[in-house]
Parts: structure tokens; sequence; C-alpha cells
């Protein structure tokens, strides 16, 4: 293998990146729109959840309550009900997601030193915005039942439990999605381009000219990987810059340890993309084979929105399989957790192991020969 | 009229025939959908069980035990590893073995029954905001109870009963899969017609097609109705498959859903006709349409609430076709809601999808 | 002189159908040799055999010196290559594609730039040389890609039917390039179907269905021709192949332009018999007279001879 051959290679594939609009889109562009969409709309963070009041009590006592939810940023008070009739209308109309019902009874339950009830009918067809929003119903009923309970008194709760969270103390779904994003950008945009490269020859028939110079298989992978790994590196880049400045995602680990990963990553997910374009040979083909092969799996299935934990075992067995789910990991812990080497050990080998395979199953599939 | 009838007719036949024929098509109709409905099914999931919890237990008496058990009773945790040291706890967060860490301290016992009550530690690893807040609220309610529970007295002045509609066990999945039905109508509308069409541009029969009797008018009909049937039939599939295999409620009408359905494709085939005329190359139509899929799908309330989203994105979101539809395949799926309560979405469904298929139509025209 | 290309016994199967069948034939150096042949005849599975693009089914062969079964990346370093369709990157410019081959070849530094130089010349595009290649017409990119195939000088060029779809103009200066290669010492290894160009080649190898049905100098092929030809001048061209084509001792009756060539298995009155078949049915002739066959004539006998073209 030759050095000039390889860079030959490389620097054509450049010359004709420079001239693909499409390509350069897909490359640059595309990155950038993704991690603008999913950092500023798209978020799991539920609040200014629209709930609507039915008070039959209208006492001081019930009034502070709602007060209490009125004071949160998670809840909207939008409507005062005066009919146990209306709550069915706002909720199939979804008008509200929530109503809280006050008995008539509230306040005189209270007095006497018995337990009062509030009731919540919540639209459970959201389950995950039902399943948040009662949480936080909850935590607001606990602390103003602890209030009332234990007011002027020094009794405290037998048991009461101190929470902290860590790494994303403001517990934001974008603290949770960049790094994420990193991840799944990289593969998707990476195989999509490069399932397109050696398909395109074929297809052009400029594959069978290059077939029958002296070039050899791995420096036609290699040579065509470069330019490549060069905008998959930029990408990472901007992504997280963007993550950073823009959207305050911390970064608390070395980004030292994440260049070296994300090459291998990327080397893997390249050498997948080849592959697919090597077998194909046909661009349509390969485009959408690169999609079900990186989109789907890297999306779904790879712990970047869905717990994998929670996945059937069937599932959650076809997740070790996906490379996105353990370079998330690493992105993760340096963007999060910031730790190093120590406890991405075995990530960073299974990176360097995927690049490894990915970058022999291009070889191999690719073949100079028409047949 | 007779002619108009015949030469659509003959159009619509021979996209069939082809679609037939052309292993490409098979897969894009019939496998995409299952794949999509099985991942979706099973994959998205944003309840929480036997989550991933490290605990150091100072106390170790039948007190912190029985707290312990408490949270593994609820299913919602999974204690995958004990220890005494604190160290370890934060050890198995980083490397990510544990999501949650549960310290007792060590006189936990005789604290809870004393004055100042007795304290627990919880740690949440955050990465996931989802799963994090949703065990926070769990972790929360269970100490709470147990607290109750040893000291029934003057414990409790308010009590919080809530009553889900719908899906009672709140299980998302019952959100997610009839959303999948959206999904596959636009992803399938989308495809297929921007590479019917760019296909039949690509090999030059398309001016073939051009010279004959058949005018523009027949040629996008003759176009679009077998994707619509397609996208019809795929919606029975999908629905049938939530009915039978994932056992989703279907509370509503089924003409309902067809009705709303019909006014969707609508929109998915304007679009997907738009595409066509931008499209020189059928790998173009395929990139087009996937990088018009995503947004669409992303901004319309499949995964992400419209209500989180910032102001600006919810108002643009009222353009989107998907968001409409959704609300209505879930609210005729689950809550079984009439045209009544829907009839907003209903009016949104139709003006934008027949202003799409006009403008993509009249677009098409002039090429 | 020793032989440039050797093939012994060379085959290629594709599934079911056996594409070359047996070739055997050897080029000597300096030579230009022309394969010949209709399409699906196996010319073009033949020279991608040779050049390495195609692994043979069986057989042997070698390319100055080297095994095509197992020095392939050797070979390839040797000779020069021009595709059908002349596959160069559209979307690089004239420059940029001469120095991305000049760099696969391994032709360097100052050697480089006067290599391309020298192409540009020979091809005529040195105020083009910044031009996207793909926005050049079909004349240009041919030369082109000639030039692409002879930057790093070897000794062998394989040309797989380099002039289709050029105008007759452009194939004519096409061949004066290849005639001055072949002077200065190249082996040029050519498949067309123009038959008129094959005339340019030292020797010719004609190809049918795989395999191969003649294989000597122009001239020596047209002298060797069995069957002679006569050329029928007529205003009724196709009453006269009706006429003709019933009458005993007539082999073959073929338009040429604007007259008839008429092939007949004896020479011995053979002007007079068709005269009188042709007055039998009152055709008006304006004269019959015996022409020596050309190579087009040559092939069809020969194809003829053995069994008749494939049928496209």
């Amino acid at each position: 293998m030759t050095s000039k051959r390889l860079l030959a290679v490389a620097r054509k594939e450049v010359l004709q990146l420079r001239r693909d609009p499409r390509s350069l889109i897909l490359a640059f562009v595309l990155p950038v729109l993704l991690t603008v969409l999913f950092g500023y709309a798209i978020s799991w963070d539920v609040d200014n959840i629209e709930i609507a009041v039915l008070d039959q009590d209208r006492s001081k006592a019930s009034r502070e309550l709602l007060d209490a939810f009125r004071a949160s940023s998670y809840f909207r008070l939008s409507a005062f009900l005066d009919d146990p009739d209306e709550i069915e209308r706002l909720i199939d109309r979804g008008e509200v997601r929530m109503v809280l019902v006050v008995p008539p009874d509230f306040s005189r339950e209270l007095g006497a030193g018995r337990t009062a009830l509030l009731q919540a009918v919540v639209d459970g067809s959201d389950a995950n915005t039902a399943n948040i929003a009662m949480g936080y119903a909850r935590a607001i009923a606990q602390s103003y039942s602890l209030r009332i309970a234990f007011a002027g008194s020094s009794f405290h709760p037998p048991v009461q439990a101190e929470s902290r969270v860590w790494y994303n103390e403001e517990l934001s779904s974008r603290n949770m999605i960049v790094p994420g994003l990193v991840a799944v950008i990289m593969m998707i945009v990476a195989a999509m381009l490069t399932s397109l490269t050696i398909a395109r020859e074929w297809e052009r028939g400029t594959m069978e000219q290059l077939a029958a110079t002296p070039v050899t298989r791995i420096e036609v992978v290699l040579g065509k990987m470069l330019p490549y790994v060069g905008i998959g590196l930029f990408d990472v880049f901007s992504v997280s810059a963007i993550g950073v400045l823009l959207f305050g995602v911390p970064f608390r680990g070395s980004p030292l340890l994440l260049v070296p990963l994300s090459t291998a990553f990327l080397v893997g997910a390249l050498g997948l993309g080849m592959f697919i374009s090597a077998i194909t040979r046909s661009q349509v083909l390969a485009t959408q084979i690169a999609m079900v092969a990186t989109y789907l799996p890297a999306f779904l299935l790879s712990g970047f929105m869905f717990d994998v934990s929670v996945m059937p075992p069937v599932l959650s067995w076809l997740t070790y399989l996906i490379p996105a789910r353990y370079f998330l990991v690493v992105t993760r812990g340096i963007f999060l957790k910031g730790v190093g080497v120590d406890v991405l050990f075995v990530q960073g080998l299974l990176m360097i192991a995927f690049g490894a395979a990915g970058f022999a199953a291009a070889v191999s599939a690719f073949r100079k020969e028409i047949e | 009229m007779r002619g108009r009838a015949e030469r659509v007719a003959a159009m619509v036949v021979k996209e069939f025939r082809q679609m037939f024929r052309d292993p490409r098509m098979a897969r894009v109709i019939f496998v995409a959908p299952v794949i999509q409905l099985l991942v979706f099914g099973y994959a998205v999931s944003t309840d929480i069980a036997n989550t991933a919890t490290f605990l150091v237990d100072h106390d170790r008496t039948r007190a912190s035990r029985e707290l312990v058990d408490s949270f593994t009773a609820s299913g919602y945790f999974r204690i995958v590893g004990r220890s005494d040291r604190p160290l370890d706890l934060v050890r198995a967060l980083e490397r990510g073995e544990a999501v949650v860490g549960l310290t007792i301290p060590v006189n936990f016992a005789r604290d809870s029954t004393s004055s100042e009550g007795a304290r627990v530690q919880i740690l949440l690893d955050g990465t996931n905001s989802n799963t994090a807040s949703i065990a926070k609220g769990y972790a929360e309610r269970i100490v709470a109870d147990f607290g109750r529970r040893l000291a029934p007295r003057g414990a409790l002045a308010l009590e919080l009963r809530d009553r889900p509609w719908f899906n009672p066990n709140l299980e998302s999945r019952d959100y997610n899969v009839p959303a999948v039905v959206g999904a596959l109508i636009m992803l399938i509308s989308l495809l297929l017609t921007s590479l019917a069409v760019v296909r039949e541009r690509e090999i030059g029969t398309l001016e073939q097609l051009k010279v004959s009797p058949l005018t523009a008018g027949e040629l996008i009909a003759g176009k679009t109705i077998p994707f619509a049937v397609i996208a019809l039939i795929d919606l029975a599939i999908v629905t049938a498959v939530a009915l039978y295999w994932f056992e989703v409620p279907f509370r509503g009408r089924f003409f309902l859903l067809l009705v709303a359905s019909a006014l969707y494709i609508l929109s998915a085939l304007g679009v997907g006709l738009f595409i066509s005329t931008i499209s020189a190359t059928q790998q173009e139509a395929f990139l087009a349409s996937f990088l018009v899929f995503m947004p669409a799908i992303l901004l319309s309330g499949f995964m992400f609430p419209v209500t989180s989203m910032p102001e600006v994105f919810q108002w643009a979101t009222l353009l989107n076709p998907v968001r409409h539809y959704l609300e209505i395949v879930r609210a005729v799926f689950l809550k079984g809601a009439g045209f009544h309560a829907l009839s907003r979405q209903f009016a949104a469904l139709f003006v934008i999808g027949t202003s799409i298929l006009l403008f993509a139509a009249t677009r098409f025209r002039k090429s | 002189m020793s032989a440039a290309v050797t093939a012994w016994e060379l085959s290629r199967r594709f599934g079911d159908f056996l594409a070359v069948d047996r070739v055997s034939f050897e080029v000597r150096e300096g030579e230009i040799f022309g394969f010949l042949g209709p399409n699906g005849a196996g010319k073009t599975t033949t020279i991608k055999m040779l050049a390495g693009l195609l692994r043979p089914s069986s057989g042997e062969g070698w390319v100055a010196g080297l095994d095509i079964r197992t020095e392939t990346a050797a070979i390839q370093s040797r000779i020069g290559y021009m595709s059908q369709l002349f596959s160069l990157y559209a979307d690089l410019t004239v420059e940029e594609n001469l120095a991305f081959f000049a760099r696969l070849y391994g032709v360097t530094g100052g050697r480089r730039r006067e290599r391309i130089d020298w192409a540009l010349a020979m091809a005529g595009l040195e105020d083009r040389r910044r031009r996207l290649t793909g926005e050049l017409p079909l004349g240009h990119k041919q030369r082109l890609a000639l030039g692409s195939a002879v930057l790093h000088e070897p000794r062998i060029l394989f040309l797989d039917e380099p002039t289709s779809g050029v105008d007759p103009l452009s194939r004519r200066s096409f061949w004066e390039l290849i005639d001055d290669l072949a002077t200065r010492g190249t082996t040029v290894f050519v498949t067309t179907h123009y038959m008129e160009e094959a005339e340019h080649c030292h020797r010719l190898a004609l190809m049918n269905r795989g395999r191969l049905i003649a294989l000597d100098s122009p001239r020596r092929l047209r002298e060797e021709m069995k069957s002679p030809l006569l050329e029928v001048r007529t205003s009724e061209g196709l009453r006269a192949i009706e006429a003709l084509s019933v009458l005993p001792g007539v082999l073959d009756v073929a338009l040429f332009g604007r007259a008839l060539h008429v092939t007949v298995e004896d020479r011995e009155g053979a002007v007079e018999r068709l005269q009188d078949g042709l007055r039998a049915k009152k055709v008006d002739v304006a004269g019959i007279r015996p022409i020596p066959p050309a190579l087009e004539d040559v092939f069809v006998a020969r194809v003829r001879e053995a069994g008749g073209a494939i049928v496209d």
C-alpha cells in the first residue's frame, strides 16, 4: 500500500464532495439542524401542564391549596369549573390534562383533624405526561399536607426522603439528548454519506476505470474514508459547541478523550456505510438499507431517548449489538459525568473493536473485480 | 367523463402491477410498517420498571430491610448491588451500573420512632431525565407511604387520590402504538408517491405519458390513488395488530378513524407529489422524503409532547397535519371521543390537506 | 519477438451462459491487435479478463509475462486501460482527472506535470484544463480518457470500444493517435464493432458467440474468403433481393449502400446466372461484377459458416 495512491483517492473524494451540494447539506447542515431542533424544540420536560379545578368547598383552606398549585411552574390553571359534567368534556377534548376536584367537605375534614381527600382526574392517554404530572401533584399535595399536619408542632414525619439528582441536576431533557445526538448524528450521517460513495462509482462506471489501475482495496476504502472522518469530527465539534454554548449543556470531561473514541466510532460507522455501498452497488438500495440499519437502531434502540433497561429481553439483547449504544455511554459519561478512561475502559475497547470491524467489513466487501 | 375514468383506471392498474413487481416497493409497503410497529410497540416506552438501584444500608435493622423491601416490591426498583462503602455507590452511578442510589443512615430504625424522624438519601442519575423524574417521584412516594405506615397518627392531612382516565395502568404503549399509524401513513405516502413519479421521470416514460391524451389531473389521480389505497390497507393492518397483538383498547368508532385517515392521506400525498417535482432522481426523492419526514414526526407530538415545546414551535405545529391526526387517533383509540370533541382537528386536517394537494398539483402541472 | 499478451483456452461463464469459449491467441509486441465482433460476442469479457477486472472461469493468460490469475496487481501497474463509456469523473475538471490517475499510476513530481501537459496537448484540451469533464463533448472525453490511460507510458494498452458513439471525424483522428503510439512500440489491444476501423489493425481476431472464428491480418482474411462476392447495382433493391435469394448457388444477399453484395458458391458463370435470374423476374439491373470482399463481408461469411450471430 502506498500513501500516494491513498491520498490521491482522498483528494479526489474531497474535490467531488465540494461540488456536490446535497452531500454538503447532509454533512454540515443536517447535524446543525437536528441539534437545534432537538435542543430547542423538543423536550420531555413537562411543565405548563394545563389543569382545571372544580372547587366544591371554596374555603380558605381549599384556596390555599389551589394557590400552591398555581404557584408551581409545572401547572397552569386554565379553567375553574362549576359542574362535574364539565370534567368529561374538557378531558375528552384534550383541553386540560388534569382536573383537581376539591370535595365539599374538604375544610371540614381538615379542621376535624381527619384526612381530607383531594381527587385528581388525569388524562391517562399520554401515560408519560400523566405520570410526571401526577408526581408533581403528589409532591405539592405532600408538602401542603405536611404544613397543615405539623403546623405549629415540632413533630416530624417518621421518615423523609432527601433526593438529589446528579449529573443533570435540572433534570433537563436537553442535557440528556445533546450528548446522545453526537452519537446519533454521527451514525446516521456517516452511514448515509458513505453508503452512496462506492455504489455511485459502480453505477456511473467510474469504478471500472478505477479498478483497472494498480490501486488496492485498502487504499480505496481508506482513501474514501479520510474526508468523511474529517467531516465527522467536525460535526462532533459543532454539535458539542452548539450544545454547550447555546443550550448550556455541561461538559465536564476531557475533550482529549472524546476525540479518539469518536474517531474509532466514526471509522466503524463509515465502514458500515461503505460495506453497504460495496455489496449493493446501487445507490437507491444503499440509501434504504443504510436508513434501516443505522437510523432506526440509532434513534430507538441505543438508549438515546428510550431506556434500554425497560425493553423486553429480545430487544434489549439486540441493543447490545448496536455500537451507538456504547458510544452513548461514552458521550454521556464525558459530557455529564465527567468520567475518564478508568470508567469508560470497556466502552473504549468496544469502540476500537467496532472501528476495526467496520473497516474490515468494508475492505472485504469491496471487490475490484466486476465479478 | 367515461374516457377520463378509463384513463385514470388504466394508470391505477399499471401502478399496481409495477408496484407488485418491484421488490423495493414491496419492502416499503409491507416490511417498513411491520418493523416500525414492532419497534415502537416494544422499544418505545417511557415507563420505568426494575430500575437498577444500589443500596448502602448502614443500619441493617428490620426496619431498614422493610424499607428496602417496599422499594423492590413496588416493581419499579431492583437492587443490583450492595455495599457498606458510599464510594461504591458513587462508582456504580459513574459506571452506569445503577441509576438510583439508596443510602440508609446508621440510626435509621431508632430515628424513625423519635420525634426528629429519620432521613434516607436517594441519589438519582439524571442522565436520562425522563427516567430520573419518574423514579424520583416513585421513590419519594414509597418513602412517604412507609413513613405513614410507621406512624399512622396525624401523618396525613391530605391524601391525593388519582384517577387516571382511559389508561388506568398508565401504559405508555397504548399511547405510542396507535400513533405509529400516523407515522406509517406519512412515510408510505411520501415515499411511494415521490418514488413512483420520479422513477417515471428517470426512465423517461413520464414524457411519454405527457404526450398521451392523459391530462395532468388524471396523471396525478392515477399516481396517487393506488398509494392512498395502500395507505388505507396499512391502516387496517396496523390497527389490527395494535388491537389483537398489543391489546391496545379501541373505544371509538372505526368510521371516524377512516375519515380522518382519508383527510390525512391528502396531506401526505400532497407532500409526496411536491417532492417529486423537486427531485430529479429516485435517490434524491428518497433523501428529501426522509428530510421532510423527520421534523414532521418529531414536531407532531408523536414522541415528545407538543405542550413541552416553546410557544413558537407550538404555534408552528398547528400547520403540521401529523399533529392533528395523532390527536384524533389517540382520542379515538383511548378516549372513545366523537366527532364533536375532535371537530377542530378534523377541520384543520381538511384545510391543510386540500391546500397542500392543490399546491403540489399546480406545481406538477407546470412542470 | 516475444508475446505481449497470451491467452490460452480462456473461458468465462455467467451462470448458464458461456460468454467466452476457450479462446486462445497471442499478441506480439508493438502490434495493433483488434478484437472484432457483434455485440454480445464476448469481446469486452475477454479484454476485462486480461485487464484483471473479471476472473476467468477456466484457462490461462499472460500479460507482459505476468499471470492474469495471480498477478493482476502487477499487471495493472504495467498496462493502460480505457473502459467503454470512457468512465471519467464527470464532476472533476480535466486537469483533476489527469492528476488523479497520474497519482494512481505512480507518476509523480515533475514528470507528472510533463505527462499531464502532454496528455492535454494530445487531446487538444490545453485551454480547457479547468473545465468540468462532464461538460465536454464526447470526442474530447474520448481523447481525455486515452490520455488518462497512458500517463504512465505503459507498454501495453487495452482499449474497450474506444470509439463507440463518436463522430467519424473524431474517430479518424483518434486512430491516428493509436497509430502513433504503436509506432513508438506500444502494444495496443483494441475491441471494436466498427468494421472499417479493423483495417487499422495489424492483426484481427473475429469473435462470435464467445468463440474465436478467425485470426489473421486484414489482408489475408480478405484473400482467404472462400465464397466469391459479386456486386449487383440496381435501383430496385428489395425486389432484387427477393429474386436472388431463391436462386440456387446463392449463399447470401445483403444490401450494401445502393448496391447488393451477393455471395455465391461458385465463381464459374455466376454473373450470367444472376443476370438470368433477375431478368426472369423483370428486375432492372444496372450492372453485375465480381468485387474483392470488404472486411464486413468476410465477417458476415465467417459468422454464417460458424452458425449465425447471436440475436441481441
